[in-house]
């Protein structure tokens, strides 16, 4: 699948007015959305054959060559993504109450209302590199997404070569107009650990007014993407650069929607 | 205004004392008239009545009259004539406005021979070398006291005429620009009390300048979508005009119609008055209902060419839904305003609820339908592909329809099974079955992600069940049928499934699945006989085992169970064969005797004298004997 995206920058104080806008626009009501977003990156397991590359003389079979194209190739930083709700945040002080209150009782169940990092469901994202040399004006790459199991998720990524880099909040709200998915949204990041060790996801959430956001002045971005089942087809592909021109064009007076810097979408693991 | 308006626009005409303006007056007076002396009172009246008397227009219509009598030949004649005439006039224009031209042309060449050159005629260049006039600056002789003094005045009356006719224009656009102020200041108030009242107001996508109201569905389909917008214009007395554009100002409505055994037997109310139809709220709201009854038989029509294998018949504007074997259900979009036609054929009014129930059932349907696009619409898309999403038909008529055939099929039974009953009751026998319409329709938990309407709707969505249990005559036997309507995917129609426990039949096991009411009562039916013949058979076994009565009394058993047939055996040769036979309508019992003891019962059968027959009607007053009574009496070991 490929993705098709346009992006703006929306300060602070136009956000409630945009939220209007699209919301007359698109003719519904936004859906507000909060996504865990852990990262992780592609490791090489130590042990690994590495052939040589260069040694025109050494014979590959296809197969062996494929193979080892797909292990030593690109590694790419990849996103967990896990929906969670207003009502998930601050449970740490009520399970750490609830804990002190009496300490063999598990944390799990024994609040409604705190987190279960245990029922957390998680969705793998992958995003490659846009597109280069593109004339369209807009960024295009490859993207996949894969249900995965819920619970604590860094044991199985472990065990398939990828290990917890950091994770952050987005917070935001989604517009559907036809095709095009519209994510008015913002990073926001966890309060600095004091002790906590960040070698794997947390398993509670802080107050939800401990969060910062990422850019400071509190300014949101506006992604309007399209998904395209088969890329190779150059007229879907065309189709759906249009349609993003056209919502461009139906937005042109409030933001300025356009195509992102390469090289800042890069999730190439170096 | 103009009362208000303290600018003073007219010029102000001083009033000169004109002291010698006297004697000139006498003067002309003396010369139209003649002398005073023969001007009296009596001359002057009968002049001014001869004025007065005299008809104004006599003189233009002696004119006009030979031009009305012209035929149409010396018409196109003059037509002609004044065609060349008109146009000869804007040739001679034309040539005159070339001659100054050529005439200035000339003069300029003198100074700027370029540029005069080129407005030169051909001709002129030929004739005349360029630059060959010139013009200069004479001193005109000095004019006479009394011409200036003519100059002046005339100057002075031009410009007095030009300030009144200045004057009056300035007024008039004044009045012109009030009215306007006045009618748009209506046309605001009107817009923004439509607005007030929460209709939508906004600029046309395609005709910037004009307002619109939008009133439409959003969810619907978008043909209809589109049509939900209307133009708010201005009349000219400024009140608000509802532009529809091309779509026809006529206000339609689905009517539904039942028709039982060939004839109309109900009809839906067609038109429902609205209280100001003519305030322009009111005509916001009918476009709105026809915009959605429209769209409601379009969707109909839709889905009822998906369901021609169920019997649903499209014309091109009626729609006809088969709901049983007698009764079918038509609906069509008709004018509201062109009366009622179906008057004449309407025969009674005994289906009237239904039709209503049938209209207001597919109405909700619809809102139900547009909701669930609204929903579908939020969900994030999946991914694009050249292939088109294909966008199912609504359901309409399908859980109506589904509706109606349970109902039918339901009833059918129940008067079926207490038809039985009845028989039965009126042998003695103690019999009963309660029935469970609509088993399956629950009302909805509440759910706090789906609106309550919603689930309720959904509800009649799902294939419906119904369920009828009860005992048999035996102990520990019992029955239980299902029925089960589904229109919506495609086992569609109803289906009977029956469960019996006969505990003395074991081997007996219904068909698993009946489509036709009639095989299922007939199978209902049956059971009973079976169970009848079998109590028959156990009373037989019972009252003779126990005491010695048994002599002289006969023991039943079932010879052929399925064809209700039992057969007595007695050491005395009165052996004696008995029929059951079970309908709806009564249960007859006959007992013939039986010649031969042969146990494949291919005795030849010989009838004596008293062939005994017995029946009970569910309706028959007369008392008789109940069923164990006379098997008792005709168990008497006797011929």
């Amino acid at each position: 699948m490929h993705e098709l995206l346009l992006f703006a920058s929306v300060p602070a104080h136009q956000h409630h007015e945009l939220l209007q806008q699209l919301a007359g626009l698109t003719a519904m009501q936004p859906r507000h959305r909060l996504e865990r977003r852990l990262v992780f990156k592609a490791y090489r397991k130590p042990g690994l054959v590495t052939t040589r590359v260069g040694a025109s003389q050494d014979v590959q079979g296809a197969d062996l060559q494929r193979l080892n194209k797909m292990l030593n190739g690109g590694m790419y930083y990849t996103q967990v993504v896990g929906p969670v709700t207003k009502a998930d945040f601050g449970a740490t002080s009520l399970s750490a109450m609830s804990a002190s209150h009496d300490a063999d009782v598990s944390m799990s169940g024994t609040d409604q209302s705190s987190y279960c990092y245990e029922n957390q469901p998680w969705k793998l994202e992958f995003r490659d590199i846009p597109e280069a040399g593109t004339r369209s004006a807009v960024t295009t790459r490859l993207m996949a997404s894969a249900s995965l199991p819920k619970g604590d998720i860094a044991v199985p990524m472990n065990a398939w070569g990828y290990s917890f880099v950091t994770e952050y909040m987005v917070e935001g709200d989604v517009f559907v107009q036809n095709d095009i998915v519209i994510f008015l949204h913002r990073v926001l990041l966890y309060p600095q650990a004091e002790s906590q060790d960040l070698h794997g996801p947390r398993r509670q959430l802080p107050a939800y007014h401990e969060l910062t956001p990422l850019e400071r002045t509190g300014s949101y971005v506006l992604q309007a993407a399209i998904t395209v089942q088969d890329g190779s087809n150059q007229e879907m592909m065309k189709t759906a650069s249009q349609h993003l021109f056209g919502l461009r064009e139906q937005l042109k007076s409030a933001v300025r929607l356009e195509q992102a810097d390469r090289l800042s979408l890069d999730t190439r693991a170096k | 205004m103009s009362d208000s308006f303290t600018l003073p626009l007219r010029p102000l005409l001083e009033k000169r004392e004109r002291p010698d303006t006297l004697p000139q007056e006498i003067a002309q007076i003396n010369a139209q008239y003649g002398s005073f002396r023969d001007v009296t009172e009596e001359s002057l009246r009968a002049t001014i009545a001869e004025e007065k008397n005299k008809d104004p227009w006599a003189e233009e219509d002696e004119a006009e009259k030979p031009a009305a009598e012209v035929d149409t030949t010396e018409r196109m004649d003059q037509l002609y004539k004044r065609r060349a005439e008109i146009t000869q006039f804007a040739m001679q224009a034309h040539m005159e406005a070339l001659f100054a031209l050529d005439f200035v042309s000339l003069l300029l060449s003198k100074h700027t021979p370029r540029q005069a050159e080129l407005s030169m005629s051909a001709y002129l260049k030929q004739v005349a070398p360029l630059g060959s006039l010139n013009a200069e600056i004479v001193n005109p002789p000095p004019k006479s006291e009394a011409a200036l003094q003519d100059i002046k005045t005339v100057s002075r009356g031009w410009r007095i005429q030009n300030f009144n006719a200045a004057a009056n224009k300035l007024l008039r656009s004044a009045t012109r620009l009030e009215t306007e102020v006045a009618s748009e200041t209506k046309y605001w108030d009107e817009v923004l009390a439509v607005k007030n009242k929460g209709w939508k107001v906004c600029r046309l996508p395609r005709d910037r300048q004009a307002l619109g109201v939008q009133y439409g569905f959003l969810e619907a389909t978008p043909i209809f979508r589109d049509r939900g917008l209307a133009a708010l214009r201005r009349a000219d007395d400024g009140s608000l005009l509802l532009d529809k554009g091309l779509i026809p100002q006529k206000i339609r409505t689905v009517r539904v119609r039942v028709k039982t055994q060939g004839q109309f037997t109900g009809c839906s109310k067609v038109s429902w008055s609205l209280t100001n139809a003519d305030s322009i709220e009111g005509r916001i709201l009918q476009a709105r209902d026809t915009v959605y009854e429209e769209e409601l038989f379009h969707e109909m029509v839709r889905e009822a060419r998906i369901m021609g294998s169920q019997g649903v018949t499209t014309r091109q504007n009626l729609v006809q839904v088969p709901v049983s074997e007698e009764q079918e259900v038509l609906l069509d979009l008709v004018d509201v305003d062109q009366g009622e036609p179906a008057d004449t054929e309407s025969l009674s009014n005994e289906h009237d609820t239904l039709a209503d129930a049938v209209a207001h059932s597919i109405r909700i349907l619809l809102a139900y339908a547009h909701r669930q696009n609204l929903r579908r619409r939020t969900q994030p898309p999946p991914p694009l592909t050249p292939k088109r999403r294909h966008v199912p038909e609504y359901q309409l008529l399908r859980p109506v329809m589904a509706y109606l055939q349970h109902t039918a099929h339901v009833r059918s039974l129940e008067s079926f099974m207490g038809d039985i009953v009845g028989v039965l009751k009126a042998a003695g026998l103690r019999c009963g079955f309660t029935s469970a319409p609509f088993s399956s329709v629950r009302l909805p938990t509440v759910h706090a992600s789906v609106p309550k309407v919603e689930t309720l709707v959904k509800q009649f969505l799902m294939p419906f069940e119904s369920t009828f249990t009860g005992n048999l005559l035996t102990p520990e036997s019992s029955f239980c049928v299902k029925v089960r309507t589904n229109t919506v995917s495609p086992p569609s129609g109803t289906y009977f499934e029956i469960t019996v426990n006969l505990p003395h039949h074991p081997e007996v096991k219904p068909p698993s699945r009946i489509g036709l009411p009639t095989e299922a009562a007939a199978a209902l039916a049956h059971f009973m006989l079976l169970d009848i013949v079998t109590t028959i058979a156990n009373k037989g076994v019972k009252s003779p085992e126990g005491t010695d009565a048994g002599k002289g009394v006969l023991s039943w058993e079932a010879a052929y169970a399925h064809h209700g047939e039992l057969r007595a055996l007695s050491g005395s040769g009165n052996n004696k064969k008995m029929k059951v036979s079970l309908s709806r309508e009564e249960l007859t019992v006959q007992t013939y005797p039986l010649r031969g003891v042969d146990v494949s019962g291919s005795a030849e059968k010989g009838k004596t004298a008293n062939p005994r027959s017995q029946s009970w009607r569910a309706d028959s007053s007369e008392s008789r004997p109940s069923l164990m009574e006379f098997v008792e009496e005709v168990s008497q070991d006797r011929p």
